[in-house]
């Protein structure tokens, strides 16, 4: 360095801090950082975590012994009424009785040590009313203290009232969310590999449209090609998730609206990948074969083809890969696969099963991930 | 006889490559293209199969007038000139057979060339040329496995395939080290003086015309500025060619 | 092509007895040739189909199945007689029926996506205008009296409201629920186009209807006009006073900005600055983590080494799930908004940069750091001219890019409650409040493909 120093870069960095400093006390503020939130709300997401880490996996099967009686509501003063049911081990203090009615209810001989719950069954609804929950004793007794719902004063006649009991029994099989896991976790694969493949009709021949050197340098050609490349970044720029919030409204919720979504975003990643594949090929063979005497479809077969299969193949093994990804939330929208029921676990508190499938989620990625690498490493 | 006359082409971007150029080849000559880089040699090769389009002027073999051919016409005159090329531009990804092959497509059928179903005449023709060349081993190799030289012999065994009358070489050794250099020039002109095969060749180095050529013509900036003998270019003339401060290094 | 044959090792074997192994189970065949890894491929195929099929009760697509079955046996019987069969065809064949299962999973559905394009006929129409300005309407009213429902006593003369302007007029002075009334108007500018409104006695307003359609009123070039509406319901059973109302716009102001180019904007602001915050902190930890999941750092000690496995399986675990899963596990601990979409974002970019900046620094030359090393520079001198310079281009490239993909992302974690322009889109959408929607994707389609310049910009000059 010769004596003096250069000004450029100090402007430069003022200029620059200048410019950061507002906008990062800008997007704090604008983001409602909260530091203090986040600790100590701590605990909050400690249960989470710690369900997250415990999976459901294996359950047992789950056993059920029902017992009911019937009873009259309301009921005039003085009438007589005869019950029916399992009155020997399910009573009732009374079975006459008007809504808000205090009634007991015992149980006995009972498997011992178990719990249950009552229901009442409403003449004229469907469904059952949920009471209270109860836990048998060591001798398979319960007393349980409820009152007449309303709602059984608005139905008159003959109502049950319900004892259920449930226990698990039996061998140890895949839990019902890891087998919901599993079957939404292949049809998430399959979601992204119909959308891969659909998405090739379109992004193959669009890539053509999309490649400098392949179109033809007239300005019709021109324009088609600006065409292309527009259609490519505007869609690419839109979220595959926001597609298939439209979509569901199309085809409705499922699959298949999740498929179309991936679909058209592939269409545009991939026809952007591949018209830069395109246009990087090396134009000598074409001078060659053209050279021959060859017509343009065997100019296209022997010297095009053969120099974008492979890149062309490696992308479509990597946006598979991106889809599967992708596909795993986009049922949070209603487009299918893992996120619909991911979802709505999380939106049940359904920890456990929530955890199962978002270890499902990590399995499947990881090994999409490393199979892509491996496949497009073979090609290159 | 190949004649070009008064040949033009300027550049999209206004380059002016050629700048009107007339010379005529009797069948069977053996012609070395010289210059410097940037003189127009690849235009003028490239113009006589309109691979690149002349601006004006006309190029003429054998009374059929190529410039004005339509297109299925001059895919028939193009399968009949050879071409070999710097690069080599083999498909790479392709067996060495199928690159052989491509020689015939002027003469096959679209369908039966991209099915793959060649008949039994042009896959000996396509051993017999690689056997020519010395590479007949290699045939079911890919073309990207092969050696520099072993790559532009198997252009050369493409060429052939076209059983071509004409053959234009731009720089045929460029990409190669001197031995390996005329190991190829000599099958190249192994094809003029055995086939009969008239040759274009343009090439770098004085001293490979020299020993190959029958005749010489030299470009500069897109004009033509010497047509004759290898044996009159002295050193007055190479200082014509090639700039003041040149000398002339010899291949061996 | 023709390839020399091959002199094959299974001559002596039976074509037709290999075809019918195959056929029996699939695989036998070739297993039969001794093509031992490619009939356990058949076989594997052909278990793993079938089991997928059964599992997901997809019987029924037993014929799809048949190509693969059949090919595979032909081919063990071209094997037999020494030809090579190629790999290509086997290949399609399974396609078939991974495809027909892919088809059934997926619930493709031509018919319907035919059927209902008219749904999102709207949608469509409605993406060619965004309402981002919309003008501001003034509008005046004219109100008239009367009474529901009917009372026991007999009711009054027809009503008509009193000037100045123009003025309404009744066919009765009392109406009961789903009477037909007739509306008269006079001294109104001509061919004045206007609604009819109810307003009851509280003050709640809502459209006049008539036989299901909304009431509108044009005047003649007289000023007057008549309409018939049908009394609404009102909920009290005595006779209250009731109006109906003839409004009409009198001023249609300049375009101004709407309410929506508003709330885009400000949503966009926030999406962007998520992005940025999200960016900053990721990159400030994947800093320091990458150190760790370095392998050439990493190899000096077994105990380090060990260290470096536990922080790659951390980094590729948190990296397979997508942000918006992790954004409602934040939502559920830091409450709604763009904090939570913050830090779902950073964790996805912590795990995403550490990545790639490992891999930076495994790939840093050794040449260089000796060549430093050799001039005898102390340490600091070593990373600071040796390392830095090979390492900060790679990490700058990587951030930047980051950046974009944040910005793509945070569009979309407002869908969970995290903040950004999501959240109001997927709001816009389900209301089918098309327009608005429109607004925002064009806002989202704008500010993504200017950042994809300009990343790609920045990364170009650096790299
Ligand atoms: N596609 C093109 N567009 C514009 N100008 C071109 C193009 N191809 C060649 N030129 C220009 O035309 C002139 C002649 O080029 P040409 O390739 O024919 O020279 P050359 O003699 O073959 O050179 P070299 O020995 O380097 O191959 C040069 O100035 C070159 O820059
Ligand atoms: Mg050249």
């Amino acid at each position: 360095m010769d004596g003096k120093r250069p000004r450029g870069p100090w402007a430069k960095t003022l200029m620059a801090l200048a410019i950061a400093i507002p906008l990062y006390i800008w997007s704090w503020e604008a983001t409602q950082i909260d530091l203090g939130k986040l600790v100590q709300d701590a605990y909050k997401a400690g249960p989470i975590v710690g369900q997250l880490l415990r999976p459901s996996l294996l359950a047992r099967g789950v056993q059920r012994d029902r017992l009911q009686v019937t009873l009259k509501v309301p009921c005039a003063p003085g009438e007589t009424y005869e019950p029916q049911g399992d009155l020997d081990r399910l009573q009732l203090s009374a079975h006459c009785l008007n809504p808000r009615d205090p009634l007991q209810v015992t149980g006995i001989n009972l498997r011992p040590n178990t719990q249950g719950r009552l229901y009442w069954i409403i003449t004229g609804v469907e469904g059952r009313l949920r009471d209270e929950r109860f836990t048998t004793d060591e001798n398979g007794a319960f007393t349980v203290e409820t009152d007449v719902p309303p709602l059984l004063g608005e139905n008159p006649g003959e109502h049950r009232l319900q004892a259920e009991l449930r226990w698990e029994a039996g061998s140890l099989n895949p839990s019902p969310a890891l087998r919901t896991t599993a079957e939404k976790l292949i049809e998430t694969v399959f979601l992204a590999l119909m959308a891969t493949t659909l998405a090739n009709f379109f992004a193959i021949p669009l890539s053509f449209l999309g490649a400098r050197n392949i179109m033809p340098s007239t300005g019709w050609g021109h324009t088609v090609y600006l065409a292309t490349r527009t259609f490519f970044n505007l869609t690419r720029s839109i979220e595959p998730l926001i597609l298939a919030t439209i979509f569901a409204i199309w085809v409705g919720f499922g699959p298949f609206a999740g498929v179309l979504a991936l679909t058209v975003s592939t269409v545009a990643n991939l026809g952007k990948l591949y018209s830069e594949a395109a246009e990087s090929i090396d134009p000598g063979p074409i001078e060659a074969i053209t050279a021959t005497g060859a017509n343009r479809i065997q100019v296209i077969w022997f010297a095009v083809i053969p120099q974008i299969v492979p890149p062309y193949i490696a992308f479509a093994v990597y946006q598979w890969d991106i889809n599967v990804r992708m596909s795993t939330i986009i049922g949070f929208v209603g487009g299918g696969g893992i996120g619909m029921e991911l979802s709505r676990w999380i939106n049940q508190l359904q920890w456990n099963a929530a955890a199962t499938a978002v270890w499902g989620i990590v399995l499947v990625v990881t090994v999409m991930d490393y199979a892509s690498a491996l496949i497009r490493e073979r090609l290159v | 006889m190949l004649q070009i006359q008064d040949l033009v082409k300027v550049y999209e971007d206004g380059t002016q490559a050629l700048k009107g150029i007339s010379f005529t080849v009797e069948d069977g000559e053996f012609v070395a293209i010289i210059g410097l880089s940037g003189s127009g040699k690849s235009t003028l090769l490239r113009c006589i199969n309109r691979l690149i389009e002349p601006t004006s002027g006309r190029v003429i073999w054998d009374g059929v007038d190529i410039t004005a051919a339509d297109p299925r016409e001059l895919r028939r005159i193009r399968r009949q000139i050879g071409m070999i090329f710097q690069q080599f531009n083999l498909v790479k990804r392709l067996p060495v057979l199928t690159n052989v092959l491509t020689g015939r497509l002027g003469y096959v059928s679209t369908w039966r060339s991209i099915t793959g179903r060649w008949s039994r005449a042009d896959v000996e023709r396509a051993f017999a040329n690689l056997e020519l060349v010395g590479i007949r081993e290699k045939a079911h190799n890919r073309a990207d496995e092969l050696s520099g030289g072993q790559q532009q012999r198997v252009g050369i065994a493409r060429a052939l395939m076209q059983e071509p009358r004409l053959l234009l070489a731009d720089e045929p050794v460029a990409s190669l080290d001197p031995a390996t250099s005329h190991s190829v020039m000599k099958y190249v002109e192994q094809l003029n003086r055995e086939m009969g095969v008239t040759v274009l060749c343009s090439l770098h180095f004085l001293s490979l015309a020299r020993t190959y050529a029958s005749r010489i013509l030299a470009l500069k900036d897109g004009l033509l500025v010497f047509d004759g003998s290898p044996q009159e270019i002295d050193d007055r003339r190479f200082k014509e060619i090639y700039g003041e401060e040149a000398v002339e290094v010899e291949i061996r | 092509m023709v390839h020399e044959t091959p002199s094959a090792p299974s001559l002596r074997r039976h074509p037709a007895l290999a075809a019918l192994l195959g056929l029996l189970i699939p695989g036998l065949g070739h297993l039969y040739l001794g093509r031992r890894e490619r009939g356990a491929a058949i076989l594997t195929t052909a278990l793993a189909l079938t089991g997928l099929a059964l599992w997901l009760e997809l019987t029924a697509l037993a014929p799809w199945g048949l190509p693969f079955w059949l090919w595979q046996a032909w081919e063990a019987r071209r094997y037999a007689q020494g030809r090579d069969p190629g790999t290509l065809r086997l290949l399609l064949t399974a396609a078939i029926l991974v495809y027909a299962i892919g088809w059934q999973v997926t619930e493709i559905d031509l018919q319907r996506f035919v059927a209902n394009a008219p749904k999102i006929r709207p949608f469509v129409v409605s993406l060619l205008r965004p309402n981002y300005l919309e003008r501001e309407i003034t509008y005046a009213s004219v109100r008239i009296q009367f009474t529901m429902p009917c009372g026991p006593e007999a009711p009054g003369p027809p009503p008509t409201s009193s000037g100045p302007g123009p003025v309404l007029g009744l066919d009765r002075a009392c109406a009961d629920p789903g009477d037909p009334i007739t509306v008269y108007g006079e001294g109104f500018p001509p061919n004045l186009e206007g609604e009819l409104w109810f307003e009851n006695t509280i003050g709640d307003r809502a459209r006049l209807h008539h036989q299901g359609e909304l009431v509108d009123f044009v005047a003649g070039p007289d000023g007057r006009f008549q309409a018939t509406v049908t009394a609404p319901e009102v909920a009290t059973e005595q006779p209250q006073p009731q109006f109906i109302e003839a409004r009409y716009v009198t001023e249609v102001g300049p375009l101004q900005p709407s309410e929506t180019a508003r709330l885009v904007v400000y949503r966009m602001g926030e999406t962007i600055a998520q992005a940025l915050m999200a960016t900053t902190w990721g990159a400030l930890f994947a800093v320091l983590i990458s150190f760790f999941a370095a392998r050439n750092l990493m190899r000096v000690h077994p105990l380090t080494f060990a260290l470096y496995y536990v922080v790659r399986t951390l980094l590729n675990i948190l990296r397979a799930i997508e942000p918006l899963i992790m954004a409602i596990v934040f939502v559920v601990w830091v409450g709604l908004g763009p904090f939570a979409g913050v830090l779902a974002l950073t964790m996805h970019s912590i795990a995403a940069l550490g990545k790639l900046y490992s891999e930076a620094i495994e790939n840093i030359e050794p040449g260089p750091i000796e060549a430093i090393t050799a001039t005898g520079a102390n340490r600091i001198q070593v990373i600071w001219f040796g390392v830095l310079p090979q390492v900060w281009p790679p990490f700058v490239a990587f951030t930047v890019y980051r950046w974009d993909i944040n910005v793509r992302m945070s569009t979309i974690i407002g869908f969970v409650g995290g903040g950004g322009i999501g959240f109001l889109l997927q709001q816009w959408i389900r209301l089918t409040d098309f327009r608005s929607a429109s607004a925002a994707i064009w806002a989202i389609a704008l500010v993504v493909t200017v950042l994809d310049f300009f990343s790609s910009e920045v990364r170009k000059r650096i790299v």
